[in-house]
């Protein structure tokens, strides 16, 4: 851990005698001074955008929005509360020993634990982006035997549910999609992308081998060879004919992606000193020739156009060495970035991983190479473990997740003043990380610790008065929105009326959560496209998925003909829609299997009062489809709380 | 020493326009002075002068002549030398430009016509000078009017939300519509830490209006009607005021701002428009957000800042082909029409004179011959348009070099190029805000600026547009 960190420094020393002392010119004359830059070209900084436009909201908008959903929720029946004792932390696992410990040494109390229905909803909206069917719910929280909550764990990992939510996820972050700004990868592309990942999900395939694959991939088809596609989303336009836009690009996606830094983006165009400072502390002492390095490891790769016997469509073959025969060069002055050129008799630039200050063995396949230095890499597992924390933990340990500052990372050597460590618990971070690399990178079991942990089953309901500063220390479950797709299935999961969408290209599917790609679906226009883009899913390119509320979701919550219409009597009572399937229960009954459906819980007092109130008023069939209508406007339903 | 020397002198010291927030000191000169005296004066016995908490750095004279602001952003950044600050480039500017001197410029009235006949209406800044070149940091700085990766940068509010916020006392209780409007603007730069009833209402412009506005069931009024009251009951004793204030009021506050939306004919009347009104507006996208526009302010129901985006600008290749729609020729035609129409239709509608019209992009473009893809790069030197809002029309404010390159002329009080954040204090004060506003209620207790370095009196506004 902190050997790579003094591996750097020394390599950046050695760096700056090296080339100073032959030359007798200071190296960073190379970089171009970034105001006057005219080497800017179109959407090559689109993978800083996360950070500038700080997808992050701060702790305490979390915070604040938290505390007003859990006073919206209505109070636990007291039988199933337990008492909130700070546990002796001595005994427990990695993530409970670290929390709890924080929170001791603050002084903050934590909330009380999840009761079980919480627990189901919550674990398993997180972990399959799905609600709790009432049988399966009622069955957990009547069942007795102690270790019921891990047995729910391990039947949802299990589950075909899970492959489709962290589809999805993959989807996200390696950015798959038909188009981007800079290139196609054609619906071909983009569903062998998706199949690809699918199948390594759903087989366990170990993280590392994953991203080993994608970097270090021979494919020549990205039609047929779904792993090929990540390689071809570094495509820009632009590009000089010795290809070093093509190889910056690849590094700069590989270090945001893989490695939690954005700022490699930066450090391709300019050294980091004046133009990183207060932003990175790394970032500051960083150059263009260290980026340059990373980037020589694409150096030999051709993404070669095949024509696809379709006018307009092509798919994409890669080659080593056959079109780029030389390490990276400083030979041009065009592109997207400022020039490139030599140094003295330095005219190409030999591949160096930065923080292991390794490169290729001899005869070695660069992108081979690679993946071996990055998987090696422990920022590698930390990245990949704070992305995943996020989304159980609702703000991850580095935020915003693409911005780590790799000289921030390490307890035992603190950044000087005024630098403070960048994770809120640096220890729990690097231990996460070294469990996760050495125990195979199993996302599963990553899944599972975080799950299991008593930090993540506490409540988000908080006793006494609660401090937005402790967010971080994670005291209580911090609510998030629900994805656009979970909010869709959820609907058609608990109404009974599931659609159903064909596609030409792809097998039919009824659950949104198992599109291929957000932008575009279920159709290119269409209602049910607009209802899922009002909650801001993304577009894998430019927009990312935010959590943001807005006037327009709260519109098409309440008038969107997706929701009014599965708040409909259909079918028979047998096999209909909810609302008809309840309609011959007596009113008690029938305002239980409502909520226990939708809000996955039974209705206080004063919510049973209003809703048996209002069945007995005019027209039953209209009214019980009020009822339901009324619950999927409610707060708890909206948010996994 | 002058304003340009100080200038230059600030931004030597502070080579980042604003310094990150660990970096400040913890201390600002108003609370050490409340503080240091307060042993002496027992003043903290004595609560302070203020109520609010907002407070000004200085007392400044606003201009307080317009009532609202149409903010246009041409995303992408459109070529400055090819428009508003038109400078012909032998062998290389179309012959199709036509231009000609006419109001005092050279315009190109091939390109424009319309718009080179409403020069007498308009005002043009052209010793604009942007931050940086890159789109997404510029476009969010443009929006906030700050560097967005420094000290509060992340959480600070879109002008627009500003706005609201300080006018929000003059809101009638009839008044239905969202204070800020952002149209054909899904990016828009959000409300920050604001509350998120100052958040733009975002919405794309369709003949038909507001979509799903309305309940979709046979008698939908009336079972909406019943429904959003159950709704209430359901949640009703769950939904008091939270002790949290006013960022807890986030969930309600966007309920009740879609119901009160919905079957309320002055939205259908403001966004909903036939086939001829858009056809006056040219036909596009742009222009039936102008067109909405003016009908929402001609509705007078809250709207106090519309925000437009126009994006495309970004011609790196083929600049000045005719025959693709998103390059230049064509994107200004669509420009020329919308705008010439919402001049017309805010002067006959009687706004115009207190309705601030500002048009910029994020940045300019390269100037001289072309580059090898036929386009222009990105490039520091721009403009600003202003119009309405008791701004002097024809007015030229600054000058370039005879390539467009540079400001030789800055043209205004503090006789150096202007930066957005000047343009930002123009809107303020335009609309009678102090711009030297801080707020005290941002969740880092550091306060926030309304327009940063007040204290410094570094940005002010362009009061030359007035005279």
């Amino acid at each position: 851990m902190t050997a790579w960190a003094g591996s750097l420094r020394f390599t950046v020393r050695v760096l700056l005698v090296a080339l100073c002392l032959p030359l007798g010119n200071p190296w960073h004359a190379v970089a171009a001074d970034h105001a006057e830059c005219t080497y800017f070209g179109p959407n090559r900084e689109r993978f800083l955008q996360t950070g500038l436009r700080a997808i992050a909201r701060p702790a305490s908008q979390w915070s604040a929005a938290t505390e007003q959903v859990s006073r919206l929720r209505p109070k636990p029946s007291a039988g199933l509360r337990i008492a909130a004792a700070l546990p002796d932390w001595e005994k427990l696992d990695t993530i409970d020993r670290h929390l709890f410990q924080a929170m001791a040494e603050a002084g903050v109390r934590p909330a009380a634990k999840t009761d079980d229905f919480e627990f189901i909803r919550r674990v398993t909206l997180d972990l399959t982006g799905r609600v709790p069917t009432p049988e399966r719910l009622l069955a957990f929280v009547h069942d007795n035997s102690p270790d019921k909550r891990r047995r729910l764990v391990e039947e949802l990992l299990a589950s075909e549910a899970w492959v489709d939510k962290w589809t999805m996820f993959f989807g996200d972050l390696l950015k798959n999609n038909a188009r981007n700004a800079q290139v196609s990868r054609y619906p071909e592309g983009r569903n062998a992308f998706y199949r690809w990942i699918r199948a390594s999900l759903a087989a366990a395939k170990p993280y590392d081998r994953m991203v080993t694959e994608l970097i270090a991939t021979t494919g020549t088809n990205s039609f047929e060879q779904g792993e090929v596609n990540w390689l071809v989303g570094g495509i820009v336009m632009g590009s000089p004919r010795t290809g070093q836009d093509i190889f910056d690009q690849q590094a700069a996606n590989l270090a945001a992606t893989f490695l939690g830094l954005a700022h490699m983006d930066c450090l391709l165009c300019h050294d980091g000193r004046r133009r990183l400072n207060g932003l990175s502390l790394w970032g500051e002492s960083a150059t263009r020739w260290q980026a340059w390095e990373l980037a020589s490891f694409f150096s030999r790769t051709n993404l070669r156009a095949v024509n696809a016997g379709v006018p307009n469509r092509v798919y994409y073959a890669v080659e080593d060495n056959v079109r780029f025969r030389t390490d990276y060069p400083l030979n041009t002055e065009t592109g997207n970035r400022p020039p490139r050129q030599p140094f003295g008799s330095v005219a190409n630039v030999a591949p160096k991983y930065p923080f292991s200050g390794r490169g290729p063995r001899p005869g070695e396949n660069y992108r081979v190479a690679l993946a071996r230095e990055l998987t090696a890499d422990i920022q590698f597992a930390r990245a990949i473990v704070n992305y995943i924390w996020r989304e159980f933990f609702t703000i991850g340990l580095v935020e915003p997740p693409d911005q780590f500052d790799p000289a921030r990372l390490d307890p035992d050597r603190p950044p000087p003043e005024p630098w403070h460590l960048q994770p809120s618990h640096p220890r729990l971070l690097n231990e996460l990380a070294a469990e996760f690399a050495t125990g195979g990178f199993n996302l599963k079991d990553l899944m599972r610790k975080i799950v299991n942990s008593e930090a993540y089953q506490l409540s988000s309901r908080y006793e006494g008065e609660w401090n937005p500063e402790w967010a971080r220390l994670y005291a209580r479950k911090l609510v998030r929105r629900l994805w656009a797709e979970e909010i869709h299935d959820a609907i058609a999961q608990t109404s009974g009326l599931i659609p159903e969408y064909r596609f030409s290209d792809l097998d039919a599917r009824n659950w949104a959560m198992q599109f291929p790609e957000p932008a575009g679906f279920p159709a290119a226009r269409g209602a049910t496209t607009a209802f899922l883009d009002s909650f801001f899913r993304g577009n894998r390119d430019d927009q990312e998925r935010r959590g943001d509320g807005s006037v327009l979701q709260a519109l098409m919550l309440m008038n969107h003909p997706f929701v009014v219409t599965r708040c409909r009597i259909t079918g028979s009572a047998q096999s209909g829609s909810l609302a008809a399937r309840v309609f011959s229960y007596p009113d008690p009954q029938l305002v239980d299997a409502l909520f226990l459906t939708i809000l996955s819980r039974y209705p206080t007092a004063e919510e049973r009062r209003v809703a048996e109130a209002a069945l007995k008023t005019g027209d039953r069939r209209a009214r019980v489809e009020d009822n339901q209508w009324a619950l999927y406007n409610k707060v708890d339903f909206i948010f996994n709380h | 020493m002058s304003e340009r020397d100080r200038f230059a002198r600030y931004l030597k010291r502070h080579p980042h326009p604003h310094r990150p927030f660990y970096a400040r000191p913890a201390m600002s000169r108003r609370a050490f002075f409340r503080l240091g005296g307060a042993g002496v004066t027992a003043s903290f016995l004595i609560p302070p002068a203020w109520t609010g908490e907002v407070v000004p750095w200085a007392r400044v004279e606003t201009k307080n002549t317009a009532r609202q602001v149409i903010f246009i952003l041409l995303a992408g950044a459109i070529s400055q030398i090819d428009t508003f600050d038109f400078k012909l480039v032998e062998g290389v500017t179309p012959r199709e430009f036509e231009p000609v001197r006419t109001g005092g410029v050279v315009w190109p009235a091939g390109l424009m016509p319309k718009l080179g006949e409403r020069l007498n209406r308009i005002a043009i800044v052209r010793s604009m000078r942007a931050w940086a070149l890159q789109h997404s940091g510029m476009q969010t700085w443009v929006q906030i009017g700050r560097n967005p990766s420094a000290a509060l940068g992340e959480i600070a509010p879109n002008i627009g939300s500003i706005v609201a916020a300080e006018k929000e006392p003059e809101r009638l209780p009839s008044q239905v519509f969202p204070a800020f409007l952002a149209l054909n603007a899904q990016n828009a730069v959000g409300p920050g830490y604001l509350p998120s009833s100052f958040a733009p209402f975002r919405v794309e412009p369709t003949a038909g209006g507001l979509g799903y506005a309305s309940h979709p069931l046979a008698d939908g009024a009336s079972r909406f009607e019943f429904r959003y009251r159950l709704l209430g009951e359901l949640d009703g004793a769950l939904r008091a005021n939270s002790p949290l204030g006013r960022p807890a009021e986030e969930f309600e506050a966007y309920y009740e701002t879609a119901q009160r939306l919905m079957y309320n004919p002055a939205v259908e009347q403001a966004f909903s428009f036939s086939a001829e009104e858009s056809a006056r507006f040219g036909n596009s996208a742009f222009g039936n957000a102008c067109l909405v526009a003016a009908k929402v302010l001609r509705a007078n129901q809250g709207t106090r800042y519309i925000q437009i985006v126009f994006d495309g600008w970004d011609h790196h290749q083929d600049i000045y082909s005719t025959s693709n729609n998103g390059r230049l020729p064509r994107m200004a035609k669509v420009l020329d029409d919308a705008l010439s129409a919402l001049l017309d239709e805010l002067k006959a509608t009687g706004l115009f004179e207190e309705t601030l019209l500002v048009m910029t992009g994020e940045f300019g473009r390269t100037v001289g011959p072309l580059s090898p893809q036929a386009g222009r790069d990105h490039f520091l030197q721009h403009f600003v348009v202003f119009a309405g809002g008791g701004v002097k029309g024809g007015k030229i404010i600054g000058a370039t070099d005879p390539t467009g390159s540079i400001t030789i002329e800055p043209g205004w009080s503090r006789d150096r190029d202007a930066r957005i954040e000047d343009v930002e204090a123009t809107i303020y004060s335009a609309l009678g805000i102090n711009w030297t506003n801080v707020r005290y209620d941002d969740p880092f207790g550091r306060g926030f600026e309304y327009v940063p370095r007040s204290k410094d009196d570094i940005y002010g506004p362009i009061h030359e547009l007035w005279a």
